[in-house]
């Protein structure tokens, strides 16, 4: 269940990018319970590569697969240019992920749970602010290097 | 066989036998008096007649094979001794002796053919195997990627439903529900994460599950452990035993501590000779001190599932709490 800890300032503006509406509805309820703030879904790639210029989030959760193919890796790397946004994969599909990881800093597997979830934004929130002591949650895998 | 004159110029031939005769299809006047170069043709390697050349000016002897010409034109693998026969003034004579080889060479090319076809056919059958093997990983990869994708919506779903229904038994059977599907898909997505599709690690399993619970939990007044060995079971079994270790842990936390009561739940995993048993324990308040759960589907649930993988179970009452004991019969691992 959502610990709904994210202090204020570890409150993340996150741009959903999934193809499955239920998943992103209720990724969203999840988000918000956790404190953070949904800026956009986004289910085709130039719907996020755009949502991402304009909105520039602090976080970008990104699906493989979208309406328009495995586009996701494309937005991963399109969002990662901009160094104001760290970009998570959220895919059943992580062997399609290259090596480079596209610009993501790792992967969540689907099915994931709340709490891996919940623990990965933590995670990156204290990477953003530059506090490096928390280790990286299990379920979380993070890019190599 | 041949003799030639190694002191008449150009080292002409002297006498030739019958089979020499025979094999090349000359008369002897037509033979004796010239040099056998006269059998060479188009074909005939112009390596071969040089080491000839170099053997007879350095009076050596010789075995060689070489592509001669009959007289009709018909070609012939001649193999040949050459051995040069000397006396006091030096070589007089070169004696060769021949025999025809052309049926071994045409043996030898049949078989070479042969082989080169075997060898074609091998490659094309492996490259089909692979496409095929490529093609199945292919098709293995996207029914897993459904499959996980699929139990995430299940799971947003009911999470969704829960999220909109007020608080009470309703809601606590979307979300008893939605938490029974999260045991599956931990299971599920452990089960072709170390490649081997055929093996699910209760271990692993275990970890993960109890991180996910404990999440959930206040970790001031409830807390479960775990202390379950690595076994590798059948991936046919990753389900239900998820589901049995869930439903039994969260029956506990359930029933075990009414009335802000205090406790932990520990789940403990052995493997025994034929397969391997589980126990589920608390410090709850007992069996028969709590009140009769006239709906009891979790129990009839972890029922179901032991009658399905063939094991026994036991429930005991325990001083303090409940004990279950488990015992489940195993394939020998492969």
């Amino acid at each position: 269940m959502g610990t709904g800890n994210a202090a204020a300032d570890s409150a993340l503006r996150i741009l959903v990018v999934e193809d499955e509406a239920l998943i992103a509805l209720e990724l969203e309820c999840l988000l918000d319970d956790l404190g953070h703030v949904t800026v956009g879904i986004a289910g085709t790639s130039a719907e996020a590569i755009a949502l991402g210029r304009s909105m520039a989030p602090d976080v970008a959760l990104v699906d493989v697969h979208l309406v328009d193919g495995p586009t996701g890796i494309e937005v991963a790397r399109a969002l990662s240019e901009d160094r104001r946004t760290t970009v998570v994969f959220m895919t059943a599909n992580a062997k399609r992920i290259p090596t480079d990881f596209a610009g993501a800093i790792g992967v969540i597997a689907k099915p994931y749970s709340e709490r891996v979830v919940a623990s990965t934004l933590d995670y990156v929130a204290d990477r953003r602010a530059g506090r490096s002591g928390e280790a990286c949650p299990d379920g979380f895998l993070p890019a190599p290097g | 066989m041949v003799i030639t004159d190694a002191r008449a110029p150009d080292n002409p031939v002297a006498w030739a036998n019958e089979a020499f005769l025979q094999a090349t299809g000359y008369e002897a006047a037509e033979i004796v008096g010239r040099n056998c170069r006269m059998l060479q043709g188009p074909a005939t390697d112009r390596a071969t007649v040089a080491r000839i050349r170099a053997a007879i000016q350095a009076a050596e002897p010789l075995s060689v094979e070489l592509l001669n010409y009959r007289k009709d034109g018909t070609p012939f693998w001649n193999a040949m001794t050459i051995t040069p026969v000397s006396d006091a003034q030096g070589v007089a004579f070169y004696y060769a002796a021949q025999a025809d080889m052309t049926h071994t060479h045409q043996r030898e090319v049949t078989m070479r053919g042969t082989n080169d076809e075997l060898e074609r056919l091998v490659d094309a059958r492996t490259h089909a195997l692979s496409a095929a093997l490529e093609q199945k990983t292919a098709l293995l990869h996207e029914v897993d990627h459904r499959v996980k994708n699929n139990l995430q919506v299940i799971s947003s779903l009911m999470l969704l439903k829960a999220r909109r229904t007020p608080e009470g038994e309703a809601r606590d059977a979307l979300q008893g529900m939605a938490e029974r599907i999260g045991a599956l898909s931990t299971a599920h997505r452990l089960l072709y994460s170390e490649g081997d599709c055929a093996h699910f690690n209760l271990g692993d399993f275990a970890a993960e599950f109890l991180a996910d619970m404990n999440a959930g939990l206040d970790p001031e007044r409830h807390r479960i452990e775990a202390d379950v060995e690595p076994i590798a079971v059948a991936a046919a079994m990753a389900a239900p035993l998820a589901l049995l270790i869930h439903e039994l842990t969260a029956n506990a936390l359930r029933h075990a501590f009414p009335d802000a009561r205090e406790g932990r739940v520990s789940i403990a995993a052995r493997r025994t000779e034929c397969g391997m048993h589980l126990t589920i324990q608390d410090d709850g308040i007992g069996l028969g001190a709590a009140p009769p759960n006239p709906a009891g589907f979790g129990r009839n649930l972890v029922e179901m599932v032991v009658r399905q993988m063939r094991g026994t179970i036991a429930w005991r009452d325990g001083g303090p709490g409940t004990s279950v004991e488990i015992d489940i019969p195993l394939q020998p691992a492969a």
